[in-house]
């Protein structure tokens, strides 16, 4: 990452009792920040009798996959249709946000476009004054959004920070690209395409990673919206193992398999997992681009 | 590269000549009275812009639809609003629901519940990424402070369903690896997440392991940009490392520390709704209730017919709350650092 980059380079000192202190407490932060996940591992990977028995802290115990198998062969938990809401949810989801962000952005932030600073007003308006949940769910479900996945793309197509983000990027190409076009008969739709597109990769790959994060973590909207279980994603799923008990078509105390035991704690700790991996996946791309959204988006000091 | 957008001017700018506009023809100025020209001048931009307006269309829309209808549909605050009568044919109420609302039994605890949790959180977690990345700037090895930061930044990533479920593992009474450790030590099981006085600290904590990496960021960056040369200074003065550190890398990033905290207090009521309805049972309503997740009780997990006008209404209330901290939150970060977030 670009900010650790500018470290003055001094000649090499010697290591003083501050360094140790300091290098360990940053550590085990870092540590305390990871630990969770790497106990979330274990107990997927555990039999669940060494759960029980509080044997399981860092290492699995008994490794075993039937905690895996159970999911994936047992329809009734709904976990791997959640998955599959989730991705397509999120990939549809990503696209038109982008696309859509991308060409408001792009209208918007031409000044000779009459009219287009009070649309910009509008949207910063809406953003400030939260209306709440209750007036949105009147008007998305008299749209007949309520048990509709198009509930996980339309309204969340343009988030007004992100909109600000790509218009900001957009402005600061130079104008003179974009006049020798338009001397050239261009149009916009062409001078957008030939022009501000390739040079747009940067802010295009920002956005679509914190569209792609905010759709896939998303999760009060699924709950008030997709009450059909067959539409939920992997978060509303996971919230109902959470809840356990109370829940009818997911009312599982353990079973044993293939003489592993596998218990409640295993079957969430696995659920998890799931619904940790595909971030994970995209974190070291995510983490650069997420950083440049952050300090576009932050103020200047 | 700027992301403030002028509010001020923004409301009567229409008719006004913008920037970097290509001079009218002349040919369209002479002779005629000044009104027609303004029109046929505003068509003929319009005209020019067909393009541009043709790629505003589909934002329009979701503007529309998405943003602006939810806020007219706040009308629904001043009747007693039914699914089956519509908007237009609800009975109107007046002011009745906000009378309500300062009648509730309810209403002493939502609010304390709000300020105390949004107090809390603000005052533990502002000052640790300013000390943690005061750490990091003293780290000299480059792959250690990168490793750190990375590590650091994961739970931003993952969603409050996962993040709570994973503390839910973690402290389990069957067998998480907390109660293990107490049970260890002779105590005995806690179940924390049916104890109210566990809330506030549960919740906290959690908002910090969720966003302190983010705030990380915005520090270290500011602290890479502070002249080399100030620390060179310094040192030939003969400040040591803890007088760098307060004399130096402090008051470099002073400003945007500022920022932040003003900007913090501006979404002071903004509670992550997600993580309290997650964590939350009626076990802990006592600590956990506050003004937002009652609004949804209200509407989405009420046993009787849902009341949404209330709902709304308790809603409008803290949205216009909201909205005057923010608002006035941000002319203060302007006035004090000459920057805005819009």
């Amino acid at each position: 990452m670009t900010t650790m980059q500018t470290k003055r380079n001094r000649p090499r000192r010697r290591v003083e009792l501050f360094d140790i202190v300091n290098g360990l407490i940053l550590g085990l932060i870092a540590i305390a920040c990871i630990y969770p996940f790497v106990y979330i591992v274990a107990v997927a990977l555990s039999d669940g009798k060494a759960v029980l028995q509080n044997q399981v802290f860092l290492w699995p115990v008994d490794i075993n996959f039937e905690t895996f198998a159970y999911i994936l062969t047992n329809e009734r938990l709904g976990v791997v249709r959640a998955l599959l809401n989730s991705i397509l949810y999120t990939v549809v989801g990503t696209i038109v946000a982008v696309v859509l962000t991308y060409l408001t952005a792009y209208a918007l932030s031409k000044k000779r476009l009459p009219g287009g600073r009070i649309v910009m007003l509008l949207f910063i308006i809406t953003w400030i004054f939260d209306a709440g949940i209750v007036p949105a769910y009147i008007v998305n479900s008299g749209l007949g959004l309520t048990n509709n996945w198009l509930i996980m793309v339309l309204p969340l197509a343009i988030s007004t920070f992100l909109l600000i983000v790509t218009k900001s990027f957009i402005e600061a190409i130079p104008d003179e690209l974009e006049e020798s076009a338009s001397l050239d008969g261009a149009n916009d739709l062409q001078i957008l395409r030939q022009i501000y597109l390739p040079l747009s990769t940067p802010v295009v790959a920002t956005i679509s990673i914190f569209y792609a994060v905010q759709t896939w973590n998303s999760f009060l909207w699924p709950l008030i919206y997709l009450r059909d279980t067959a539409l939920q994603p992997i978060q509303v799923v996971l919230y109902r193992l959470l809840l356990g008990s109370n829940d009818q078509a997911l009312n599982f105390q353990q079973t044993v398999s293939n003489g592993f035991l596998v218990i409640p704690e295993n079957i969430r700790a696995a659920t998890m997992l799931f619904a940790i991996v595909p971030v994970l996946l995209f974190y070291p791309y995510a983490q650069r681009y997420f950083s440049k959204g952050i300090l576009v988006g932050a103020v200047k000091g | 590269m700027t992301n403030t957008v002028d509010i001020k001017g923004a409301a009567g700018a229409t008719g006004r000549p913008r920037q970097g506009e290509p001079a009218r023809p002349p040919q369209a100025a002479p002779g005629r009275p000044r009104q027609p020209r303004r029109t046929a001048s505003l068509w003929r931009r319009m005209k020019a812009a067909r393009w541009l307006y043709l790629m505003l269309v589909p934002g329009l829309i979701h503007l529309i639809l998405f943003k602006l209808a939810p806020v007219s549909a706040l009308v629904i605050a001043f009747q007693d609003f039914s699914t089956f009568l519509g908007i237009g044919g609800s009975p109107w109420v007046g002011f009745q629901n906000f009378i309500d609302f300062f009648n509730d039994p309810n209403i002493g605890r939502l609010v304390l519940n709000t300020l105390i949790l949004a107090v809390l959180v603000l005052v533990v977690s502002f000052p640790i990424p300013i000390l943690f990345a005061l750490g990091l700037n003293e780290v000299r090895l480059r792959w250690f402070g990168k490793g750190v930061q990375t590590l650091s930044f994961v739970p931003y990533f993952v969603s409050s369903a996962v993040l709570v479920s994973i503390m839910y593992t973690l402290m389990s009474p069957n067998g998480g690896v907390v109660n293990s450790v107490i049970t260890a030590f002779g105590g005995s099981p806690v179940s924390f997440f049916t104890e109210p006085e566990w809330f506030r600290p549960l919740y906290t904590t959690m908002h910090v392991w969720q966003n302190f990496g983010y705030s990380v960021i915005i520090y270290v960056a500011a602290m890479a940009s502070i002249d080399p040369a100030l620390y060179e200074a310094a040192e030939l003065d003969g400040a040591g490392r803890w007088r760098k550190m307060f004399s130096v890398t402090l008051p470099g990033i002073s400003t945007i520390i500022s920022v932040l905290l003003i900007l913090s207090v501006g979404q002071i009521l903004t509670v992550d709704l997600d993580k309290i309805l997650l964590m939350y049972n009626p076990s802990v309503y006592e600590t956990a209730d506050v003004i937002q997740t009652y609004v949804y009780r209200l509407a989405f997990a009420s046993e009787g017919f849902p009341d949404y006008s209330y709902a709304a209404a308790v809603g409008l209330i803290q949205g216009l709350i909201a909205f005057v901290l923010v608002v006035a939150t941000n002319r203060a970060s302007e006035r004090f650092s000459g920057s805005r977030v819009f």
